[in-house]
């Protein structure tokens, strides 16, 4: 199916929309939008201004809103007791709160990890129902002692909790996230995690600038993205389920519906959100190129294309497109069986896989079938083909900024 | 005493569960139920999680040896969980069998306690016994 250009998306009044991403950034006005490659020797509001600033200084500054994912994201390790439950949880919740995970921690093996050296944004702990006590010991001080960290979250066990907090300084302590029937209590982190995403946002210089342009709430990018998933069809002819790809130039974030996984996990979302952290392609190019290296089948992808590995040296058009090509291939593996993530979907119970982000001005819907294609060809070896829908206008960022600014 | 009981595997069948919930509860445990369609790991973690002292798995559909035979090897990767009492029963084999072959064969794979085919409450009355036992031996 392709995207249906008869039904624009409702006029957003006189409204100024714009995205500031770690390689674009777009501006949206009711009649037009626009991208630009950002000149990193400026600063954001410089780079704005230069491109864009007859098109902005149009608009009052109540009119203007504008997110961000330009700083990439908080990240944080998780440690944790179990995979199934304590770990699997809060995974689930810091990406839902549009935060990403640099390591996750088993505590019984807790000696066996190494300490990354990167500033942690947040350190979360979790593990245990409430009614089970004296999980966490020494061997939990001395790892956090060894971490460098700005934040750290506890939300196991609230037995353990005051001996937690009498250990490791700082500590802030929240409702445990497992009941006592090991179901997951979302909102105390997840609501902790995004006033820190927000905060960090606005704590960042070059953020802080374009305050002088707006005077509303600058909000994260996955958030805006999250609150325009039940609206998608007001844009787009989308054949549900669905998931959608934002292959950015950092990261790559997939928003799948719940009925698309078989978890014990019960949420009251109607759509998780999962990011995999260095997978893009400009800043996280290296590392993309790497995980496709160690991808068996990558090489019968690239000889499907028509070009040899000689393209991962190159840097034209041409190898932005291959790349692209690869990063949806990669990520379609993460998410099925054959290079399971935290969770898989089901893959061939998909309709249509909606793509937005950069991606969309690079390649043509042609060019994303044939990857879907290939995937579900050699992975799964299956004959379905989700249609490909491009996400070419943004409608669903605008649709998700303006979502948010009408809820207001 | 914590209970932690599921279907293993592939096993849908969920009248069992139920009842076993209910019952386990009737006898006064605290009941963690994971119902139908449960992994041997989820049993495991469950266990770590919770700080259950039994593990009562069910099986109905046929699939029980397969996942008994991992049972060992899984449960080797947990520190916590060597004093964890195993339970399992349900239809343990493809067909009627023979109790006096299974028995031994799945204490073989880690259980301490096996109820091929054998009636619920019959099967609890064995686990409060082998926890009575343990307690003053
Ligand atoms: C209803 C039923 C179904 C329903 C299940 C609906 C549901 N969601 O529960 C449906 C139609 C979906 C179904 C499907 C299948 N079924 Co069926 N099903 C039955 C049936 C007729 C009754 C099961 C039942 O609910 N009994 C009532 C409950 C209360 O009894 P129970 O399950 O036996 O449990 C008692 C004891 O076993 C014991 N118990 C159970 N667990 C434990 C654990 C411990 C520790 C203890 C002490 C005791 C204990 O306590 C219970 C009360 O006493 C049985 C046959 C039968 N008459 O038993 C077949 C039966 C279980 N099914 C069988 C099979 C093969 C299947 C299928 C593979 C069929 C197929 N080819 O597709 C699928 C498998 C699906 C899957 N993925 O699991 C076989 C299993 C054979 C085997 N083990 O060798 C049976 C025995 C039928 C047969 N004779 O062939 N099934």
């Amino acid at each position: 199916m392709s995207q249906n250009v008869d039904k624009q998306p409702e006029q957003a009044g006189n409204k100024l929309f714009i995205d500031v991403g770690s390689t674009y950034f777009k501006v949206s006005t009711p009649t037009s939008i626009e991208q630009h490659f950002r000149d990193f020797n400026k600063t954001i509001l410089d780079d704005l201004m230069h491109k864009c600033g007859s098109t902005v200084d149009q608009f009052a500054k109540e009119d203007i809103y504008i997110c961000s994912s330009a700083n990439g994201g908080l990240s944080t390790l998780l440690i944790g007791i179990t995979n199934s439950f304590s770990i699997k949880y809060a995974t689930n919740i810091a990406f839902n709160s549009g935060i990403n995970i640099i390591d996750t921690v088993l505590l019984q093996n807790i000696e066996e990890y190494s300490i990354p050296s990167d500033l942690i944004d947040v350190v979360i702990i979790v593990g245990g129902t409430d009614s089970h006590g004296n999980i966490f010991n020494d061997s939990l001080y001395n790892y956090v002692q060894q971490l460098n960290y700005s934040n750290i979250v506890y939300v196991g066990t609230q037995q353990d909790a005051a001996r937690v907090q009498e250990n490791i300084p700082g500590l802030v302590v929240l409702p445990n996230i497992i009941d006592d029937r090991l179901h997951i209590v979302e909102e105390h982190l997840k609501e902790y995690l995004t006033n820190l995403y927000q905060q960090d946002i606005e704590g960042k210089e070059d953020i802080k600038h374009l305050y002088e342009k707006t005077a509303n709430q600058i909000f994260s990018t996955p958030y805006i993205v999250n609150k325009a998933l039940p609206l998608i069809d007001a844009s787009f002819t989308v054949a549900n389920p669905f998931i959608l790809l934002d292959i950015g130039g950092a990261t790559t974030d997939v928003h799948y519906s719940k009925d698309l996984v078989d978890e014990n996990i019960v949420t009251e979302n109607e759509y998780d959100r999962l990011v995999f952290k260095k997978l893009g392609v400009y800043k996280s190019r290296q590392s993309l190129i790497f995980a496709a290296k160690n991808n068996e089948f990558v090489y019968e992808l690239l000889m499907h294309l028509k070009v040899t590995e000689n393209i991962f040296n190159e840097h034209d058009e041409k190898a932005t497109k291959i790349l692209m090509q690869l990063a949806i291939f990669l990520v379609l593996c993460k998410m099925s069986h054959y290079r399971k993530a935290y969770i898989t979907l089901k893959l061939l119970s998909i309709n249509s896989i909606v793509f937005t982000g950069g991606i969309t001005k690079v390649l043509s819907v042609a060019e994303v079938e044939d990857i879907i294609a290939f995937f579900y060809k050699k992975i799964l070896t299956s004959d379905h083909k989700p249609t490909a829908i491009l996400d070419t206008n943004y409608d669903i960022w605008t649709l998700g900024a303006k979502e948010k600014n009408l809820c207001r | 005493m914590k209970v932690v009981t599921g279907v293993v595997g592939n096993d849908i069948h969920v009248v069992a569960n139920r009842l076993i919930d209910l019952s386990l509860r009737a006898r006064g445990f605290d009941v963690f139920n994971l119902g139908v369609n449960t992994y041997l790991e989820e049993f495991f973690d469950a266990a770590v999680e919770t700080g259950a002292d039994v593990i009562l798995i069910s099986s109905l559909n046929g699939e029980a040896e397969g996942w008994g035979r991992e049972v060992r090897a899984i449960k080797s990767r947990y520190k916590t969980l060597d004093d964890i009492i195993m339970m399992i029963g349900g239809n343990l084999v493809v067909g009627s069998g023979n109790a006096e072959d299974i028995e031994p064969r799945y204490k073989n794979y880690g259980f301490d306690i096996v109820c091929h085919q054998i009636d619920l409450n019959t099967g609890l009355d064995m686990l409060e016994e082998f926890i009575k036992e343990r307690n003053n031996p």
